[in-house]
């Protein structure tokens, strides 16, 4: 892994030619979304293209890597800024405001889990493992929702953890009612209510390198994929960005830009990453709002 | 040389009259669309339209001296390096925000027209490769740094076909290509970038260069794949992001960023900078656009 030395040979980047910029347009789907639920943006409509998740059920798959944010073939790179603007989803709508965001490098996926399967042991098909974080330090459980659900159901997950200890069982976690696939449906442990972006794992446990099974204990009325993720960096989206068509014309918006090397660790993008974003929104709905921004990567040598 | 600290800087522009504003303001020349990048070289302004003279297929190079239509940037400082303060953009349409305006510094292009559009296959582009001389047209030494895009410049007909450009690296390198998929924007409007866009396959504002590149000496060919345009004229043009995009959230907002406090950068403008601007639209931005933008530039020596 080869970084930066000092200040100098970071801002010297750029000229030199190790610098590349992408943008990203991330269209949420017309289904409504709930306030305070966190939604994986990789799964809507835009540039990269939808990250359904669509691979034979509950066998590991990677994800592709045209579903994620663009990022050169280089050996080692690092964050260096982060630009991001949410546009409204209406020239009134205000739900899309002050996103918390996180960036994470999307790794492995098993999907169609039958959340109504319950008491049934569904086990996990190793057709593929981990293609970075290979230990699985640090890698973490999204439950993302892959169709419509109609009651709250509860799981556990049984993993292998970071030192490859399998038979790890996360804590029991809660789904939740949803209109559409994209939401992340894990909650907080022991209630419904709030969110959680990853599922608990089992104390003294900090990451995942393989799931082995999934049981539901309550039905959930729906379908979901577990994907294990590397958290990267959190940033922000704050006023959404629109204009009024009616009354006093006004403008609206904000833009939120994190340069890595001021705001938060330069973290490391490994060779072959797929990047995508997860949002919670906390004003209401994200439906057809659209979150745009422009990635920006670096490089030593 | 720059400037040999904060003192130094205040004492070269405050004493000395070292710094320079630069005014620019274009009307766009035809609907930006949803999710693409645009050029406004062809749209009239501040700096007139460009008309894209010089010969098929072959490679004009562009510095400050275009004889159609430049930012008055002279090379007054010589040998002293110029470099940008600040920077700031707004837009002002009746739809697609929010939006990016990305400074680049255009050092040439090769144009291509009628049958070299409107059929598949090798185009050879001809051109002299960059060097590393006093030359304006060396002013990237050997094309460090230096990225691709293919643009319309008049209103594209119908079908998307591939697209790659092998060109020579910076390292010196031949018959390296670019992002095998990529593929064109069928019908796309005037000054589109038709490498960017809202779907799988598309790239933007730059076609990615093969892994591991960091510049590009020489343009060698355009090959277009599957069914080419009906019609229409685009341009390879070659350029250098200068700094990081200016984010526009709404209509009518201005925003600055100043690069000498809020970030280690001073992005240096060479000698022979032909600067120009891309704009990135969420939405569909209305034909007509006012797209303003400005910076300042100090020297030191």
């Amino acid at each position: 892994m080869a970084g930066f030395r000092n200040l100098a040979q970071w801002a010297a980047a750029p000229d030199n030619g190790r610098w590349h910029l992408t943008t990203f347009r991330k269209a949420v789907a017309s289904a409504a979304t709930v306030a305070n639920d966190f939604i994986d943006y990789t799964y809507f409509a835009g540039n990269p293209p939808a990250n359904f998740y669509a691979s034979a059920p509950l066998e590991a798959a990677t994800v592709e890597g045209s579903r994620g944010i663009h990022v050169p073939q280089v050996a080692s790179q690092y964050l260096k800024r982060l630009t991001v603007m949410s546009a409204a989803s209406s020239a009134t709508a205000t739900t899309s405001q002050n996103q918390r965001l996180l960036l994470a490098d999307y790794l492995l996926y098993y999907p169609f889990v039958d959340t109504d399967a319950v008491g049934e042991q569904q086990d996990m098909v190793q057709s593929a493992a981990l293609p970075r974080y290979a230990t699985g330090a640090g890698v973490q459980i999204m439950a993302v929702a892959q169709s419509a659900s109609s009651t709250v159901g509860t799981f556990t997950v049984s993993y292998t953890n970071q030192d490859g200890v399998a038979g790890r069982v996360s804590d029991v976690t809660y789904t939740k009612v949803v209109a559409g696939g994209g939401t992340l449906v894990s909650s907080t442990i022991a209630a419904v209510t709030g969110s959680q972006p990853f599922i608990q794992l089992q104390a003294g446990d900090s990451g995942v390198r393989s799931i082995e099974s999934v049981t539901f204990s309550a039905a959930g009325g729906g379908l979901l994929c577990l994907a294990l993720v590397k958290p990267l960096y959190h940033f922000v989206s704050t006023q959404e960005c629109r204009r009024t068509t009616t009354g006093n014309l006004e403008s609206y918006g904000a833009a939120s830009q994190f340069e890595t090397v001021l705001h938060g660790p330069p973290v490391e993008i490994k060779q072959g990453a797929v990047l995508g974003i997860i949002g919670l929104g906390n004003a209401g709905s994200l439906a057809s709002s659209v979150l745009t921004g422009i990635l920006e990567t670096t490089w030593s040598q | 040389m720059g400037f040999t600290s904060q003192d130094d800087l205040i004492n070269q522009i405050t004493t000395n009259g070292k710094i320079e504003p630069v005014v620019y303001q274009k009307t766009s020349v035809a609907v930006g669309q949803a999710g693409h990048w645009q050029h406004l070289l062809n749209s009239v302004g501040s700096v007139p339209a460009a008309t894209f003279g010089g010969s098929e297929a072959t490679f004009t190079a562009t510095d400050n001296t275009w004889s159609e239509g430049v930012i008055p940037i002279g090379d007054q400082t010589d040998p002293a390096t110029k470099h940008i303060l600040s920077m700031g953009a707004g837009v002002v349409a009746a739809a697609g925000a929010p939006w990016f305006i990305l400074p680049i510094d255009l050092v040439g292009y090769a144009k291509l027209t009628t049958t070299n559009v409107s059929t598949t296959g090798t185009k050879t582009i001809t051109m002299t490769p960059i060097s590393n001389t006093a030359a304006k047209v060396d002013r990237y030494a050997n094309g460090e740094g230096l990225r691709l895009f293919i643009a319309s410049y008049a209103a594209m007909g119908a079908n998307a076909p591939t697209m790659q450009v092998t060109y020579t690296n910076s390292a010196g390198t031949t018959g390296k290509v670019t992002t095998a998929g990529c593929v064109s924007t069928a019908s796309a409007t005037s000054g589109t970038i038709l490498n960017s866009g809202n779907a799988a396959n598309k790239y933007g504002p730059f076609l990615p260069l093969a892994a591991g590149d960091t510049g590009v000496k020489d343009i060698e060919s355009v090959i277009w794949g599957g069914t080419a345009h009906a019609s229409g004229s685009v341009f390879v043009g070659l350029c250098k992001p200068l700094c990081m995009p200016i984010p526009v959230p709404a209509t009518g907002l201005y925003n600055m960023v100043d690069f000498v406090n809020t970030l280690p950068s001073l992005p240096r403008l060479k000698n022979g900078a032909n600067v120009t601007f891309l704009v990135f639209g969420t939405g569909a931005t209305t034909a007509a656009a006012t797209v303003y933008a400005n910076f300042d530039y100090g020297w030191g020596g």
